[in-house]
């Protein structure tokens, strides 16, 4: 299974258990980082996730996921280059909230963001 | 083996919880309720970029701030192996003759017609249980 969550993370991991609140179980997790058509992971093992911050969760086709043009490398290779990324994006739309606020009368918007 | 209960499983057991402002907390779980909220002991709190660090005897965390729990990959097993044991002493508890009459009736299901009491009796409706949830 994938999830991703409401900070922009991807979990692989299988999926367990889950309730009313799409609350997870997710078994032998790893996270996925990309960069570019690079990836990497990184292993965490048992996780029990608040349904609250899932967006996404979906079934992965193994049988496809062995013929992805992606290859892999050292998480602690890519990921200064994805951390980088992150705040790139974090930074465009801080700019265009910005912008839409002080322009288009749009509001702001509350929370805590969503980075996904 | 739902989250929740999967939570309750782990009392004692050490874990590490992520708030959704990045926030983690790592320590031993003394306490849990069906909202989540829970307490641990010994715990190492770290800062959202993971460069500042705090000890606390003590904390409590309110459960709607959680964004996940990590908890240790043997829990399942042992909650399995646990349930497996609990199903069993059931079993031979009530014996090879007769096996209860069924799931519904030994765990006392939602208000099934077999309940008595006032069912099917109007709009006035069963005490407890508000449905599902907390």
């Amino acid at each position: 299974m994938l999830v991703i969550l409401r900070d922009g993370r991807k979990l692989h991991g299988v999926l367990r258990s889950y309730d009313q609140f799409a609350n997870l179980v997710l078994e032998d997790t790893v996270e996925r980082i990309y960069h570019a058509n690079a990836f990497a992971e990184n292993w965490h093992g048992l996780f029990l996730i608040r349904g609250e911050n899932v967006v996404l969760l979906g079934e992965i086709d193994l049988d496809r996921e062995d013929d992805i043009p992606l290859h892999q490398v050292d998480y602690h290779v890519l990921e200064p280059y994805h951390k980088q990324d992150a705040d790139l994006k974090k930074e465009r739309e801080d700019a265009k909230a910005h912008i839409l606020y002080e322009q288009k009368g749009f509001c702001k918007e509350g929370g805590e963001g969503d980075g996904y | 083996m739902l989250p929740l209960s999967l939570l309750n499983a782990a009392q004692n057991k050490p874990m590490l919880v992520e708030l959704k402002n990045g926030e983690t907390f790592n320590g031993h779980l003394v306490n849990c309720d069906n909202f989540m909220n829970i307490t641990l002991r010994e715990v190492y709190q770290t800062n959202p970029d993971g460069d500042r660090f705090w000890k606390l005897k003590e904390c409590y965390i309110r459960g709607s701030t959680i964004k996940y729990l990590r908890v240790p990959d043997t829990l399942l097993d042992a909650v399995k192996d646990e349930q497996n044991r609990a199903r069993e002493a059931g079993r031979s508890a009530r014996g090879g003759s007769g096996g209860g009459g069924g799931g519904m009736g030994s765990r006392g299901g939602r208000g099934g017609p077999m309940r008595g009491g006032r069912g099917g009796r109007g709009p006035i409706r069963g005490g407890r249980g508000r449905g599902r949830g907390a």
